[in-house]
């Protein structure tokens, strides 16, 4: 067996890696607002998830070989997000809606979709990710890109009209005295698609 | 005196984490993890079977070009492993992008029913790690919780001292089983961790209002695409909803305090198993809940000697050699 000294020191860097992961994540909610902890926490706990940010690297140069290190340990061991699945609440969903118009004049209504109930949920995580603000750079790409696999299926489409928004859910008694979900708009893309295959 | 005990002081701490640490422990729970991440892979496999090449293809031919996905990884480190190096390797063979993602996905299937076996335990645990990672990071924008724990599941078994005493490896191959002292450390690191994962979630939980009213269960169950139940049923046991929004807070952020006695182990572990055999089932989360399943089990589920029980039978022991002592 390897010097235990070295298992310790391994179990050491690893379970504080895993604890900087965790805490960021849980001061990263607390700092936005999303917990029922008073507001006057939130400096606070924006500071600690930049402490949190610098053990794990995150405040050194892209290019570091320390960053770049511990982000590929992190991804190696599946360690790189915390725990706060479903946590502090649970937010509405999100709705991606595609408008196909026809040459003829024809209007459609169709959604990105896949074959399996494995991928299905994996296309939900995406929907969710691109409400994301941190996502909104790529936000346009991906609905182009999900828009083009829909055309894909229908290439005498002209047009396509993308509308991304939040599906808020009615809670208990809203759902007993009838009242349905309601969509809020975010976003919305045009993709001329002729254009686009030219 | 006092000081003879400052001086031992370091040493008995030090005797005691590497007594936590390095307990010795059969290889029934590594059976347990092997099988049960062996599953886990075949399942994964059999589940992205016919999205497999429509997620993980490139510009154009996909949903969203697993390039971008890979772009979004590299961004964080370009060392992080990804389908496209496979796909690279493959067209210096000359083996088009689609044969390499069917060769992938393929071997991945192989891998998983490889552990299941037993057969090359190692190095199918190493594949098996390996090309789930290159695919949960080629496919990062369609992630969820489930690749994590596939991926940190693997990553200990690979590291674990394989073979088990249940493997065919050990039957046909007749490869030695390993020490005690590492089959316990790398269960400790098991446990420490799920205690890691239950600590975070039942906190974060807790700072949620909607936890403590049922608001996020009934959320939680009425979402598309987890809504299986039907909101009619859900109604009914709107009364129920509260008590067991508190009670998933507490039974999470007990865990990693209560799972360590004896006496509440059984139940805080079914209170999870169950939990988890909900998710699974209330809302179409299978392959989450297999591997939460297969992670406890494997950490707490057989014969497991918390520190606070060996503590406990140690000093068993003694008292029962003074009162032999006294007899005598």
């Amino acid at each position: 067996m390897l010097s235990k000294r070295v298992y310790v020191a391994w179990f050491v860097v690893h379970f504080c890696l895993i604890t900087a992961v965790c805490f960021a994540g849980i001061f990263s909610l607390v700092a936005e607002g999303t917990t029922m902890l008073p507001s006057a926490l939130q400096k606070r706990a924006r500071k600690a998830e930049l402490i949190a940010a610098l053990v794990l690297g995150k405040e050194a140069a892209a290019s570091s070989p320390v960053r770049q290190g511990i982000a590929t340990y992190l991804h190696a061991a599946g360690i790189q997000a915390g725990y706060t699945f479903f946590a502090p609440n649970i937010p509405g969903y999100h709705r991606l809606t595609f408008e196909l118009y026809y040459e003829d004049g024809r209007v459609e209504y169709a959604s990105a979709h896949v074959m399996g109930r494995g991928a299905a949920l994996r296309l939900d995580s995406l929907l969710d990710r691109l409400a994301d603000q941190r996502y909104e750079p790529i936000r346009e790409v991906v609905v182009k890109m999900l828009a083009f696999s829909v055309w894909r299926e229908r290439p005498d489409v002209k047009k396509i009209r993308a509308t991304f928004g939040a599906v808020s859910q009615p809670d208990i008694s809203d759902f007993e005295n009838g009242k349905d979900e309601s969509f809020q708009l975010m976003f919305s893309y045009d993709f001329s698609l002729h254009e686009e295959e030219q | 005196m006092k000081e003879h005990d400052a001086t031992n002081l370091p040493r008995r701490w030090s005797e005691n984490l590497m007594g936590f640490l390095f307990p010795s422990e059969t290889d029934k729970w590594l059976g347990i993890l092997r099988i049960g991440l062996g599953l886990q892979v075949a399942v994964y496999a059999l589940f992205l079977r016919s999205d497999w090449h429509y997620l993980f293809a490139s510009t154009g031919k996909g949903l969203v070009s697993r390039k971008l996905g890979e772009a979004i990884t590299s961004f964080d480190s370009p060392l992080i492993p990804k389908l496209g190096w496979l796909i690279t390797l493959g067209g210096y063979a000359h083996i088009g992008e689609d044969s390499v993602l069917s060769i992938a996905w393929a071997c991945l299937l192989c891998m998983g029913l490889l552990l299941l076996l037993g057969l090359f335990s190692r190095p199918a645990a190493i594949t098996a790690w390996f090309l789930h990672l290159c695919a949960a990071e080629s496919g990062g924008l369609f992630a969820y919780g489930a690749d994590n724990f596939m991926t940190t599941g693997l990553f200990y078994l690979m590291l674990s001292p394989l073979p088990d005493r249940y493997s065919l490896d050990h039957w046909l191959l007749k490869v030695e089983l390993r020490d005690p002292q590492l089959l316990g450390f790398w269960r400790r690191v098991l446990q420490v961790h799920m205690c890691f994962v239950y600590l975070i979630g039942g906190l974060a939980k807790c700072l949620g209002n909607g936890w403590w009213d049922g608001s996020n269960l009934w959320r939680s169950l009425t979402r598309p695409p987890f809504n299986l139940v039907s909101p009619d049923i859900l109604v009914r046991f709107k009364y129920a909803l509260p008590i067991l929004g508190i009670s998933i807070c507490l039974i999470e952020l007990g865990y990693p305090f209560f799972i360590w006695i004896k006496k509440t182990r059984l139940f805080w572990l079914v209170c999870i198993l169950a939990i988890h055999g909900v998710i699974g089932l209330a809302m179409g989360m299978y392959l989450f809940a297999l591997v939460m399943i297969v992670l406890n089990v494997a950490a707490f589920g057989v014969g497991s000697a918390g520190p606070f029980l060996r503590y406990r039978s140690e000093n068993d022991e003694i008292r029962m050699s003074n009162v032999e002592g006294m007899i005598k």
